[in-house]
């Protein structure tokens, strides 16, 4: 009786483990097409055999659970991948808006709307037209028209630039938010699996889990790295922590320089979640790099052509006969007075199209060399980025005397590109206090296009430097010859004119030459310009001081241990007048500080040093391109970055599909495969029920002794 | 290693990317263009923006020649004139100067040499579409006014020695015009005017001065002489400009061609890849339709 026992309980437990491995094959299918649902495959365990005299007999079979089909290191091999190609998509999108503001021009006769370079070329075309009839009516209005459709396309595409930047901003807070709660459910998942099941798979939670980080993965770029008791930690992937154990840390947004920097506790993770990966990768990427860098182009196109147009209208002669004055200028466009934000605020000023200067500075009203001089300005390099900002880390020697002065220089630009040697001189007032000075000198080209004479031409109000070397030769009463070396320069000397009385530093000269005995030399100055007549030889330089504005002296005062005191931030506001190449006004900002604070001049018991050197913008911000080679150079980079990014996002989109396709091949449902289980499981447990079945009977025989009525 | 049972999806993804691309060259096709966005093909993009800038550079400078040759021409006609004028003003003189005309024919030769005066100062006045052409820059000032104060009288110049230019695209410099004061009033020996009013007082008594008249008839010789070279500027700008007018067309023709090729879309080659792309969806249309038939599981065998 006790085999026929334990034939049934091997029998009954056969009956369970196809019972329980049924239930999953059900389980799998009615999840067949949950996202994120794991396929399960029922595990087996042989029961432990019993032995009797020494024979072993087999006790069957139990089912132990279900195990979910998952290779965790493909998993997260998918998720990053995931992340990248999540990122080059968002910033794809980002891009395909910027570049539709640049559409192609087909050529055909029909202009294509907003088509900038069609614009540019355009405008300078007008004024080629111009050359033909100067004081026609017709032409001159084409050219404010010209000029109101080139700033009209230009303004609107920066506009519409914003107007991006300020969607992908809003974009990006949304985003957080959907962080937070993935990074939150994953924290409490976490716990569950570690209480549930710290030792194995844990089925659906790991599901989900898995869910939310791959969904995590698309918003932001993370590690996972896996923790004890089946835990798991999240960072971003420069190693923020988002997820320890059951503990989420919450991402904030806050607003900085007008756009939104994420933080974690009071970390600003911008810039590393930028070239993390995920969607918000992507659009800070758009948001941060791609977005400006076209504003930036903008800027530098819309600056070049409306100061280079304004310059050279404000240096000509309108039709009623007038020329640009400081008070009264004759600029077409609105002035910019900084490159960036110049593309937005790109407008036509100009209303009345006499204004429009034609003629050259003093000729008559049929003249066209200037508007021959605007038309070329389309064959001519755009302006360069005047300097803003300058700095030099300096040492200043303690032990100067008193009285004595420090030098340093760097060079600078201005809005021409005429480079300049900025100097700061600085004189030790003792007690810890220095003087300083910036000036610009302004060394003047000399003109030698008459013959027999040389002159140099001053910007208004420059006035002669110190450093002026000028040395003439000329013929003496005695038939020889004598050199003069340039005389001492009073403080704020200028040109001055030949007289009688003669002033200023012609006089100078003139007393000179008179003393050194020279008979044949004259020197004469009018209008700023000095000139040197009857010369046998001159050389040396002749420099001028552009008129600056007072704060471009000033104290600096330093503490005992030598660091920067007053003033306590940098020196803005710091302007140059009156350049002789006629650029517009300089405008500096003096770097004092480094960005962490620490002042560059310094005052210490070692020999002074000016130790590094640098400048913003620079004559080669534009690598002196026409207009409309800047633009073509534009639209070529814009393509090429979103074609770039475009092949980036097809390799990472199959990549992602390969990688998907290896993650479902071996976890997702197949329902061939549990059709073909639950057929082997539907033949095991008849057969285990047939056992059954004649098990019984042979119990039920055993039972009645041989009498077929007893039992049934 | 299992088969991906999510087979459809993807059959899906390739469908959706057939499907982007029968839009993108139904979209070639119907504009006619091939690049209809940056990314497409970034360098033609730029070398696009080059070429139209060239061919819209000459397109104007075409507009503009078109402009100054009427000017030009006009000069040209007026020097001609002149020219006439002043020729029949020295055979007029010439045929006073011979002693053979009594005060009264002498005296109407004058009046007659005075009329050419009238002339010559009008054309030199000359203006076209309300700019006086002979006047340098000051073009709203008439530039030729006599003044019959003194005998013989004295024609003055108003204007100035501006001269203006129109540029090709490759740069030349065409003349535009000649200063009157070159033309007119060049120096010594040289001015028409000068000539012309010392005629006319030589003539205006009737006696006549032969030494003087005949000195006088030789200078209005000399000075027509004159203007006829400078008429010779005049014909060389109206050829340059027409040179290259013709060059500048040329350019613009090759350049437009150059444009085409590089924008244009081969409606050929579209219309084929077209084709093979509606052809690749269908297939895929219906290897989806074949796979997703819920008759084809296995499940579905087991029931039958």
């Amino acid at each position: 009786m006790g085999t026929i026992n334990s034939a049934f309980s091997v029998i009954s437990g056969a009956l369970d483990a196809d019972q329980a491995a049924l239930s999953i094959v059900a389980n799998n299918v009615a999840n067949a097409s949950t996202p994120g649902y794991t396929a399960e495959v029922a595990n087996w365990q042989e029961n432990q055999p019993v032995t009797i005299n020494g024979v072993s007999y087999g006790d069957g079979v139990t089912e132990t659970g279900a195990t979910s089909l998952r290779d965790r290191v493909l998993d997260e091999r998918l998720d990053q991948q995931q992340q990248l190609a999540s990122s080059s998509s968002a910033r794809l999108t980002a891009l395909n808006s910027v570049q539709a503001l640049f559409p192609p021009d087909s050529g055909s006769s029909t202009a294509t709307a907003g088509d900038i370079g069609s614009d540019i070329t355009s405008f300078f075309a007008s004024f080629a037209s111009l050359e033909a009839d100067p004081t026609d009516d017709s032409l001159r209005e084409s050219v404010l028209s010209s000029a109101s459709t080139l700033a009209g396309d230009i303004s609107n595409a920066a506009s519409s630039l914003n107007a991006q930047g300020a969607a992908l901003n809003q974009e990006v807070i949304g985003v957080t938010s959907q962080v937070n709660s993935l990074t939150t459910a994953i924290a409490r998942l976490n716990q569950q699996i570690q209480t549930n099941s710290p030792n194995s798979d844990a089925g659906t939670l790991e599901d989900q889990r898995q869910q939310d980080l791959s969904q995590l993965s698309q918003l932001v770029g993370i590690n996972q790295v896996t923790t004890q008791d089946n835990g798991l930690s999240v960072t971003t992937t420069s190693g923020q922590l988002l997820v320890s154990g059951n503990s989420s840390f919450q991402m904030t947004s806050g607003t900085v320089d007008g756009v939104s920097h994420f933080f974690v506790g009071n970390t600003d993770i911008t810039a590393q979640l930028a070239t993390g990966g995920g969607e918000l990768g992507g659009y800070l990427t758009a948001r941060d790099q791609d977005i400006p860098s076209a504003l930036s182009s903008l800027d530098q196109l819309a600056y070049g052509i409306s100061t280079s147009v304004n310059q050279l209208n404000n240096a000509g002669t309108d039709l009623d006969g007038a020329t640009g004055t400081a008070a009264a200028p004759l600029d077409i466009f609105s002035q910019p007075t900084t490159v960036a934000g110049s593309a937005a605020q790109m407008s036509v000023v100009m209303t009345d199209p006499n204004q429009i200067a034609a003629a050259g500075l003093g000729q008559g009203t049929g003249d066209n060399s200037n508007a021959v001089a605007m038309a070329n300005l389309a064959n001519e390099p755009l302006m360069p980025q005047a300097t803003t900002t300058f700095s030099m880390a300096q040492n200043l020697d303690s032990s100067t005397a008193v009285g004595g002065t420090v030098t340093g220089s760097v060079e600078i630009f201005d809005s021409n590109g005429q480079s300049y040697d900025a100097a700061v001189t600085y004189t030790n007032e003792g007690s810890n206090t220095w003087g300083y000075s910036i000036s610009v000198p302004d060394t003047l080209t000399a003109d030698t296009s008459v013959a027999g004479q040389v002159s140099y031409t001053f910007g208004a109000g420059e006035t002669v430097d110190p450093a002026t070397s000028l040395t003439i030769t000329g013929s003496t009463a005695g038939g020889g010859t004598a050199t003069i070396t340039a005389p001492a320069v009073t403080a704020g000397e200028t040109v001055g004119t030949a007289g009688p009385p003669a002033t200023g530093y012609v006089a100078a000269l003139d007393a000179q030459l008179t003393a050194a005995g020279i008979t044949g030399v004259t020197v004469t100055g009018t209008g700023g310009v000095l000139t040197i007549t009857g010369a046998t030889a001159t050389s040396g330089s002749v420099i001028a001081d552009p008129v600056a504005s007072s704060n471009a002296t000033g104290t600096l005062t330093f503490n005992a241990s030598g660091a920067l005191v007053t003033p306590a931030a940098n020196v803005t506001g710091i302007t140059f007048s009156g350049l002789s190449d006629g650029a517009d006004t300089l405008n500096l900002d003096w770097g004092l500080y480094s960005g962490s604070g620490t002042s560059i001049v310094t005052q210490t018991a070692a020999a002074s040093s000016q130790s590094a050197q640098s400048q913003n913008g620079s004559a080669g911000a534009n690598n002196g391109e026409t207009p409309t080679d800047f633009y073509s150079n534009f639209v070529s980079t814009l393509g090429a970055t979103v074609s770039g990014v475009q092949a980036d996002n097809t390799a990472q989109n199959a990549s992602v599909t390969q990688l998907q396709t290896q993650s479902n091949a071996l976890s997702s449902v197949n329902l061939n495969d549990e059709a073909s289980v639950m057929s082997t499981l539907q033949s095991s447990y008849q057969a285990a029920s047939q056992v059954f079945t004649m098990l019984n009977t042979i119990m039920a025989a055993a039972l009645n002794l041989g009498d077929q009525t007893t039992v049934s | 290693m299992r088969v991906d049972p999510s087979y459809v999806s993807n059959l899906v993804g390739s469908l959706d990317q057939a499907q982007a691309n029968e839009q993108q060259l139904t979209a070639e096709l119907s504009s006619g263009v091939s690049i209809t966005s940056l990314s497409q093909n970034p360098v033609a993009s730029g070398e696009n923006v080059l070429l139209l800038n060239q061919i819209q550079q000459d397109d104007s400078f075409t507009q503009s020649s078109s402009l100054v040759t009427g000017q030009l021409q006009v000069a040209d006609s007026t020097l001609g004139s002149v020219v006439s004028q002043l020729t029949q003003a020295i055979s007029l003189a010439t045929s006073a100067n011979n002693g053979t005309m009594n005060a009264s024919d002498v005296q109407s030769v004058g009046n007659q040499i005075s009329g050419i005066l009238d002339e010559v100062e009008s054309l030199a006045n000359t203006s076209y579409q309300g700019q006086y052409i002979f006047a340098g820059g000051q073009t709203s000032t008439s530039p030729f006014t006599t003044s019959t104060a003194t005998s013989p009288a004295v024609t003055t110049y108003n204007g100035d020695q501006d001269v203006n230019y129109l540029e090709t695209p490759n740069g030349q410099k065409i003349q535009l015009n000649v200063p009157g004061s070159q033309i007119f009033q060049g120096s010594g020996a040289n001015s028409v005017f000068a000539a012309l009013n010392s005629l006319v007082a030589d003539y205006s008594t009737g006696t006549v001065n032969t030494t003087q008249a005949v000195s006088d008839t030789e200078a209005l010789g000399t000075a027509l002489n004159f203007v006829s070279q400078q008429r010779v500027t005049i014909d060389n700008s109206i050829t340059q400009l027409t040179a290259a007018s013709d060059a500048v067309t040329s350019d613009q023709a090759q350049l437009t061609g150059a444009q085409t090729n590089l924008m244009q879309a081969d409606v050929a080659q579209v219309s084929t890849q077209l084709s093979l792309s509606e052809t690749q969806q269908t297939a895929l249309e219906d290897v989806i339709s074949e796979l997703d038939s819920s008759s084809n599981s296995l499940f579905s065998k087991l029931q039958q």
